[in-house]
């Protein structure tokens, strides 16, 4: 398991032998990755690969039954949610998941750990910082996004999990959230990133895993897969025909975005 | 007429607060409690069973509280370590398998309604005021104090404080509140222990009013329920609204001696109403689709 990263730095998260269920169904099986600090590592798959539940498994939202997850050396994958998030894992949900009735401020105020500083998400996102006392369910998509990764943020996190920022946002907005997610990265945080527009996210990340039918098929540098379309479609759905009648869903084959075409993504 | 419908606010006062209990129960820790008006009674009647015997009634209130809460934290600890993952159906069937046993044990323990009524302190009841030609008691304005007093300390503690906030995000999105390293569990507890004890101190209240039995006032679920329909199970004030409304109800009820006899029924009454209104939609589609 090599990381692409800056030279000599151990990895900050360290997953082994990976296995996950959802409803005593395999989802995940025998995966085993590496989030090195100051470098966004990126996680692809088509729908359905488990790159969700992977992240939930990390979080601690589902539970392992077999492997190790390992944070900055220590084992940590009988510990419960909220101790994980304590222990520096930072989870940026799917879906803008801030809590609607609570101010931006109090969003803040309740992930606040009391090392994590409020002022450096406003400085991230100024909007935020003007809109401070409205209630989290006023704000635009965008809004809630950036409140979101902010909120991650404030817990102090030593490893950031960021699981499709991009749904449902538009390209402008996208871009800006990946060119923070950049700087964070840069400024010294892990970020492991699963992002349904795989260029995006490779032009972004360091290092790529590709996850399919749950297990890891590609562990390499970006470079490797940035504009190989064929090879990322044989890795997500075993074909080097990128044919869109495949196990695509029907939704992202319809609509191509302006940043990219989605190659698979979604959920779970 | 109006000297009835103020003596009905002294158990409008304390249905609210058992309302209250349960909109707050089921808002913060999403678990509809039957057992609640019971774990509360084992409560009183544990202070009212000690100072029978002779303790002093602060040491025998702050017992029978405490055994109040710590019944209610351990229904709260096992809901949330073998139960967290079931849905609220699931959840409010365990509580009432605990509502049948603490009922069982309560009454077991305390006596049936003809044997077991006991004389519960009644500081206010004696001492009345007048303003005009209506007689106010003291414990209607106790009782009223009582619901506003928590109602308002309620809603400026979930509003205000960091614990509020916490609890808000707790039952807006609980998984979402664990990543962001609130301990829900924690938390979840402590909520439960807070509403045991809560639940007891209104129940003892109201005891002197609703007659001293085990029995009568483990049933008070039913008012409470009723109470807390009012208030859609989210809203305090409304809740409040509705706690009073149904002790006057009862206390023009009990004037009238043609419904005297049946005004045990209006709990019933009013969850049925507001059952049949807040499903009026569907019901009328369903008519008009025939």
């Amino acid at each position: 398991m090599s990381t692409e990263s800056p030279a000599g730095t151990e990895p900050v998260l360290r997953l082994r032998e990976v296995d996950i269920d959802r409803d005593e169904i395999p989802v995940v099986r025998g995966v085993s990755l590496d989030v090195a600090p100051g470098a966004v590592t990126v996680l692809l798959g088509a729908n359905g690969a488990g790159k969700t539940t992977l992240m939930d498994g990390i979080a601690g939202l589902v539970r392992t039954t077999a492997g190790t997850i390992e944070l900055a050396g220590r084992p940590v994958q009988k510990l419960p949610v909220y101790k994980r998030a304590r222990a520096g894992v930072g989870y940026v949900e799917q879906a803008r998941t801030t809590f609607r009735t609570l101010t931006v401020e109090q969003n803040l105020l309740v992930a606040r750990a009391g090392a994590g500083d409020p002022d450096q998400v406003y400085r991230l996102f100024p909007e935020l910082a003007r809109r401070r006392t409205l209630q989290a369910g006023h704000l635009s998509g965008g809004e809630q996004q950036m409140l979101v990764l902010g909120r991650a943020l404030v817990t102090d996190p030593k490893v950031v999990l960021v699981d499709e920022m991009s749904l449902g946002l538009a390209p402008l907005i996208v871009r800006r959230l990946m060119r923070v997610v950049g700087e964070l990265a840069a400024a010294g945080l892990a970020v492991l990133l699963i992002e349904q527009f795989a260029n995006l996210a490779l032009d972004v990340g360091t290092h790529a895993y590709v996850l399919r039918k749950g297990r890891i098929v590609h562990d390499g540098p970006c470079a490797d897969l940035r504009g190989r379309h064929e090879l990322l479609h044989e890795y997500y759905f075993g074909s080097t025909t990128p044919d869109r009648a495949g196990p695509e869903p029907a939704d992202h084959a319809c609509d191509p975005h302006p940043l990219d075409t989605p190659i698979g993504g979604g959920t779970r | 007429m109006l000297n009835s419908v103020i003596a009905g606010l002294s158990s409008g006062g304390g249905y609210a607060l058992l309302g209250l209990c349960v909109v707050l129960t089921y808002r913060l820790v999403a678990v509809v409690n039957f057992a609640m008006a019971a774990v509360g009674a084992m409560g009183a009647f544990t202070m009212v069973s000690l100072t029978d015997d002779g303790l002093n009634v602060w040491p025998a209130l702050f017992l029978g509280v405490a055994v109040s809460a710590a019944l209610s934290g351990v229904l709260g600890a096992v809901l949330i370590r073998w139960f967290g993952e079931h849905n609220e159906r699931t959840k409010a069937a365990v509580t009432v398998a605990v509502y049948v046993a603490v009922m069982a044990v309560g009454l077991r323990l305390f006596g049936a309604t003809s044997t077991g009524a006991r004389r519960f302190p009644a500081p206010f009841d004696g001492a009345v005021f007048r303003i005009g030609d209506v007689v106010v008691s003291w414990a209607v304005v106790v009782s009223l104090a009582f619901a506003v007093v928590i109602t308002v300390g309620v809603e400026v503690m979930l509003r205000r404080t960091l614990v509020g906030l916490r609890l808000q995000a707790l039952s807006e999105r609980p998984g979402t509140a664990q990543v962001v390293g609130i301990s829900a569990p924690r938390l979840a507890t402590a909520v439960w222990v807070a509403i045991g004890a809560l639940t007891a101190l209104v129940i003892i209240l109201v005891a002197p009013r609703l007659g001293g039995d085990f029995s009568t006032l483990g049933k008070l679920i039913v008012t409470a329920l009723a109470v807390a329909m009012v208030g859609g199970f989210r809203n305090l004030p409304l809740t409040l609204g509705g706690g009073l409304l149904l002790g006057c109800l009862e206390g023009v009820s009990a004037s009238l001696s043609e419904v005297r006899e049946y005004r045990g029924v209006i709990p019933f009454l009013v969850i049925l109403v507001l059952l049949w209104w807040r499903s009026r939609h569907e019901v009328w589609d369903t008519a008009h689709s025939r």
